[in-house]
């Protein structure tokens, strides 16, 4: 068994997403990296062979405990208006508590590494999601649609509405938009309706 | 457990990690050292970071390999190599 600096190695792991998330892939180079986490090269090539091995890693964990959060309380065979809110629930709330992760991630999934990135969603989170999907549209609560438009409708608008309040969002002449349970539910209401069959 | 820890190496009872600069800057160099470095049995697993501009070169090894003894070869091979700090 290897013995660990945990500490020196959250710090590594840190700073590389803040890195990445502020500067983009390019940004990141092992030299800046220690510079930032207050670590010698060596000591992070000890963790990591490189760079890639360095960002796969952290999208591993990232992706595990993401799919940890979502499925708090979770149960796929809830009647679907309601797992949906958990749903959305969990997912927002690992978004406001990790920003920096969850803004990682994103890029990740919009990046050359999409391919390795979807290889670690562990098989049995996406056989829950399915069976999710499949019981609801069983029931008549869902409609099957493809996945990519199921998607778009029933959590693109959750991730909106995150998005505004992370950025801080303000429409002219109001308030910056905030994420709160009413307008959380407000708009889940409008999703689960146009799912309806 | 017999455990030993610093900057550039780490060392437990079945590997070490050890860390060196080299100017191993093309797939052409490490073509060189790859018959050099393959065929020690007391070298577990190795790669050189060619996106570094350190090209980092990393050996994890039986924890009694030396740097010295890497360093020697890959000089032997006609490149540069010194341990990372």
């Amino acid at each position: 068994m290897r013995v660990r600096d945990e500490v020196k190695e959250a710090a590594i792991r840190k700073k590389a997403m803040e890195l990445i998330v502020h500067e983009g892939f390019d940004g990141l180079s092992m030299h800046k990296l220690a510079k930032a986490a207050s670590v010698s090269v060596a000591t992070i090539y000890i963790y990591y062979k490189d760079r890639e091995d360095l960002i796969l890693s952290l999208c591993k964990e990232g992706m595990e405990r993401m799919t940890e959060a979502t499925m708090k309380n979770f149960d796929p065979s809830m009647p679907f208006a309601e797992g949906l809110r958990v749903q959305w629930k969990n997912r927002a709330s690992f978004w406001m508590k990790n920003p920096i992760e969850s803004q990682f991630m994103e890029r990740m999934r919009h990046s050359p590494y999409h391919d390795k990135f979807v290889k670690y969603l562990k098989k049995e989170f996406t056989d829950v999601m399915y069976q999710f999907v499949n019981t609801a549209i069983k029931n008549k609560e869902l409609i099957a649609l493809p996945i990519e438009v199921y998607w778009s409708v029933a959590y693109a608008p959750l991730y909106q509405l995150v998005k505004f309040h992370m950025d801080g969002a303000k429409f002219p002449g109001l308030d910056r938009v905030k994420l709160t349970d009413e307008n959380m539910e407000q708009t889940l209401q409008l999703v689960v309706k146009a799912l309806r069959p | 457990m017999n455990v030993h820890f610093n900057v550039t190496t780490m060392t437990t009872e079945n590997s070490a990690i050890l860390v060196f600069k080299t100017n191993l800057s093309s797939p052409e160099c490490i073509d060189k050292i790859r018959t050099v470095l393959d065929q020690d049995p007391d070298i577990l697993q190795w790669n050189v970071d060619g996106q570094d501009k350190d090209f980092v070169l990393r050996i994890v090894a039986i924890p009694t390999l030396r740097s010295q003894a890497i360093i020697a070869r890959i000089e032997r091979a006609g490149y540069y190599c010194e341990e990372l700090d």
